[in-house]
């Protein structure tokens, strides 16, 4: 190995961090989406995330003077990356939450077309992204790099957010895996065992704006979009069990982050990005598969 | 000393259901006791899957009252079409997932209930296929599972929409074996179904519904050809 790449790796190592954690967790709760055929959700959710972030940046300068942000004046706000973050979070939370609010609460019984609606929302979520960014009167830097989904420049609050996010994501995923899978794929028996079925679907809902949340506001949209969607698409055609299309889906996530950091360093691509190829790559095997039986 | 009679597992009483504010069926008196093997039969659309659904709590009555004896557990097997071919389970994991309600630490099924699962996949003859995927099983195979999974419940009733439905002659003679099986125990059963000639076989009692109104009687009195042939139509009596 040369130094080049020791050197890029002791640099990048928050953006890497990050990274790997979003390649391990992000295709749990993408797996759970698309079992509930609802992996379009995986797409549409971030753009609504990276809204409220935008549209977080416009009502800061009103926020400070009427709400305060922790005593910061607006060019302290900005200058300090916890509290910004903390605040941006926030509102990505919140746009995501009513954004899959939205969309729960205009399928429920079945009715209308799901893709119709998700298209829909996504394309109202990214028109907002862009209007909002237009009149942010600041940020503009950083709506930039999270529409391209520049992850490199991930610092170490950034990286601590978003592994303890999605290290409590993966815990309560892990724990509470057996009854998200039965009200997934059989929610009237669930309701006949007596299970808490609104709970358990809140729950889901919740883990899924988390990881969306800090997904979108770190790793950025474009990477969030790939490894919430291809890495459950690759495990599916291997996956002979729950336990094994978790684990799949898992895996193919980090190989993906490993694969497109190499990729990244090798050719100088765009880390995310690369990191979204490489998830493509891993459809390839459960493509072969399909086509030689 | 004679024992106290043991409250019926439901009683409705005048009862009513349907969807929004329009009764599928309606004027329902029906007391389901411990040990009984019912029959729901029914035209299509006459209401048997609203009932049974209004039954298991699934559906609120529109009036009159429906009530469960309290601590009840309800084994339901539901239609298999209803459910996701596609979702990447194991014949293993559909059956689990009758003991989640009794989740340890963790959300872990225990010891026992492992071993029960194990004991219904031999017994449901699914044993050589436990790892298998369920979207890959046949249809009479997918039922077993499913009846598997409601049997790890411990019902005190099991409950059964069409369960030999698009099934062949073979399964369909396994199912029922069992279900005599199992009523013989002690369980009580209360089958949904729309193949006459089998619930005549098998039921103690049968609730016809029909015109959004149900009868109960035995079947001998109820399924008789020419009653038969009033409600389904001609040739339904001989079926």
């Amino acid at each position: 190995m040369d130094v080049g790449w020791l050197e890029r790796l002791s640099l990048f190592r928050f953006a890497l961090l990050a990274s790997f954690t979003a390649g391990l967790v992000c295709p749990l709760v993408g797996a759970f989406l698309w079992l509930r055929r609802t992996s379009f959700y995986g797409i549409t959710l971030p753009q609504f995330s990276a809204a409220g972030v935008v549209l977080g940046y416009v009502v800061l300068p009103w926020w400070i003077a009427a709400v305060g942000l922790g005593g910061l004046s607006l060019d302290e706000a900005l200058g300090d990356p916890h509290t910004i973050m903390n605040y941006l979070l926030a509102w990505a939370a919140l746009a995501c939450l009513a954004g899959l609010s939205a969309l729960v609460w205009l399928g429920r019984g079945g009715r209308g077309s799901e893709t119709g609606r998700v298209a829909a929302a996504f394309a109202l979520a990214t028109a907002a992204t862009y209007v909002f960014g237009r009149l942010s009167p600041v940020g503009q830097s950083h709506v930039e790099e999270l529409l391209h989904g520049e992850v490199l420049g991930v610092g170490s609050h950034e990286c601590e957010t978003i592994v303890a996010v999605l290290l409590a994501v993966l815990a309560l995923l892990v724990v509470f895996r057996r009854e998200l899978a039965l009200v997934s794929f059989d929610r009237e028996f669930a309701r006949v065992l007596g299970k808490r079925v609104l709970a358990l679907e809140i729950l889901l809902h919740c883990l899924c704006t988390l990881t969306v949340a800090a997904g979108t506001i770190i790793v950025g949209p474009t990477m969030l979009f790939g490894l919430l969607v291809l890495p459950p698409l690759a495990a599916r055609p291997f996956a002979r069990s729950m336990g094994a299309f978790l684990l799949l889906s898992s895996a193919a996530g980090l190989l993906a982050a490993l694969l497109g950091t190499t990729l990244s360093f090798q050719a100088d691509l765009p880390l995310g990005a690369a990191i979204v190829a490489a998830a493509g790559l891993t459809l390839l095997p459960g493509a072969l598969r399909r086509a030689t039986t | 000393m004679s024992a106290t009679p043991r409250p019926p597992l439901v009683r409705l009483s005048a009862a009513a259901f349907g969807y929004g504010a329009r009764r599928i069926v309606e004027a329902v008196e029906l007391e389901l006791e411990a040990g009984r093997f019912l029959g729901i039969v029914g035209p299509n659309g006459a209401g048997k899957t609203t009932l049974f659904r209004g039954i298991l709590g699934l559906v609120p009555p529109l009036a009159g009252t429906c009530r469960r004896e309290p601590g009840v557990v309800f084994g339901y097997v539901p239609q298999r079409e209803s459910l996701e071919a596609t979702f990447p389970l194991s014949v293993r994991e559909v059956v689990e997932m009758g003991a989640y309600h009794r989740l340890g630490r963790l959300r872990r099924p225990g010891a026992a209930d492992l071993a029960l699962v194990d004991e219904w996949i031999e017994r449901v003859g699914l044993g050589a296929r436990r790892t298998a995927p369920f979207a890959e099983l046949s249809g009479g195979q997918r039922q077993r599972a499913l009846l598997a999974r409601a049997l790890v419940t411990r019902p005190d009733v099991l409950l059964l929409d069409e369960p030999t439905s698009g099934v062949d002659r073979g399964a369909q003679e396994q199912i029922l074996a069992l279900l005599a099986e199992l009523h013989r125990g002690g369980l009580a059963i209360l089958l949904v179904s729309h193949q006459l000639a089998l619930v005549r076989r098998f039921v103690e009692e049968v609730l016809v519904v029909a015109d959004g109104r149900v009868w109960r009687g035995p079947p001998q009195e109820l399924l008789a050809p020419e009653r038969m042939e009033l409600l389904f139509g001609a040739g339904a009596g001989a079926e």
